[in-house]
């Protein structure tokens, strides 16, 4: 059984760290133990910290309005997760519970800032990378739980611009569309017409007219 | 209407495919490369870009947003 700091060492983000480091890290750990089944944290709750997994084994996944679950990972001894959130301050990005008798140590946001020394170059990074993650996650739950009808809406909406304005008005082909909702350029054809029959746009030649947001949202 | 069809002459092999598919008869091939001769009469069906099997032609879309104050200028 290796010791506290040992098992730090084995984690990829602690590795490098110097003996002070790894020390205060040890102290700032919170040992917590969670029954099979139980529920560790749930997905936009406040964020705890950083979790590593001690023994046991821990489900984190994603789950749609309707109940349906994807699992994102099956973390495993010397596995962390929650990572997102531990670095960026934002809330759990997903839930967590125990698939069995399992105990976790929690490193405190705090610590793992306190860590970055006050580089901001540094802490820039960590947050432009989950960031990343963040918008990564939203991906893969658009593909897991949305139709091909719900993911063009979505992505109808998010790139629609009103012409005169700013910005630059949007193009794209509908194999470029199909590219973006993972899906292809007939299912794109046939939604367009979908949604152009249910009034949410309007097809002028090259131009997708968004006329009803309200309906398109309902869609998403 | 102004289209916005693209061709690319780079990629484009003239096997003349855009030329038949085009129901309105907009697109001919000129000097062995297709040309959008009649751009009035393009409803962009996006038929050529479907059948272009080296991708050369590209129906892009613009994404536009209609505000409600928007309706009446339209009408």
């Amino acid at each position: 059984m290796p010791s506290r700091i040992d098992f730090l060492r084995m984690i990829p983000y602690f590795t490098g760290l110097s003996e002070e480091e790894i020390k205060q890290v040890d102290k700032a750990l919170v040992e917590r133990s969670f029954a099979k089944g139980q529920i560790l944290f749930l997905d936009g709750e406040p964020c705890q910290g950083l979790y590593l997994v001690g023994a046991g084994r821990i489900r984190i996944f994603k789950t749609s309005e309707g109940g349906r679950e994807i699992v994102m990972l099956i973390a495993r001894p010397g596995d962390s997760f929650n990572d997102a959130p531990a670095f960026d301050g934002g809330s759990n990005l997903m839930s967590a519970s125990a698939s069995e008798s399992s105990t976790v140590y929690i490193v405190p946001r705090q610590t793992l800032v306190s860590l970055l020394g006050g580089c901001s170059a540094g802490a820039a990074i960590v947050n432009g990378l989950a960031a990343r993650l963040r918008h990564l996650t939203g991906v893969v739950e658009d593909l897991s739980f949305h139709s091909v009808t719900g993911r063009l809406a979505k992505l109808l909406l998010g790139l629609a611009v009103a012409e005169g304005k700013s910005a630059s008005v949007p193009r794209l082909t509908q194999d470029e569309m199909a590219a973006m909702v993972g899906s292809v350029r007939d299912v794109i054809g046939r939604v367009l017409r979908v949604l152009e029959k249910d009034g949410a746009i309007r097809i002028e030649g090259h131009r997708i007219m968004v006329v009803n947001q309200e309906l398109l949202r309902n869609m998403v | 209407m102004t289209v916005i069809l693209e061709i690319d002459l780079d990629k484009c092999t003239g096997c003349g495919d855009c030329v038949v598919k085009c129901s309105m008869q907009a697109v001919e091939l000129v000097n062995g490369k297709p040309v959008m001769v009649r751009p009035d009469d393009c409803d962009y069906c996006t038929e050529c870009e479907t059948f272009c099997t080296t991708g050369a032609i590209s129906c892009p879309f613009e994404i536009i947003l209609v505000l409600p104050e928007d309706t009446s200028e339209e009408e």
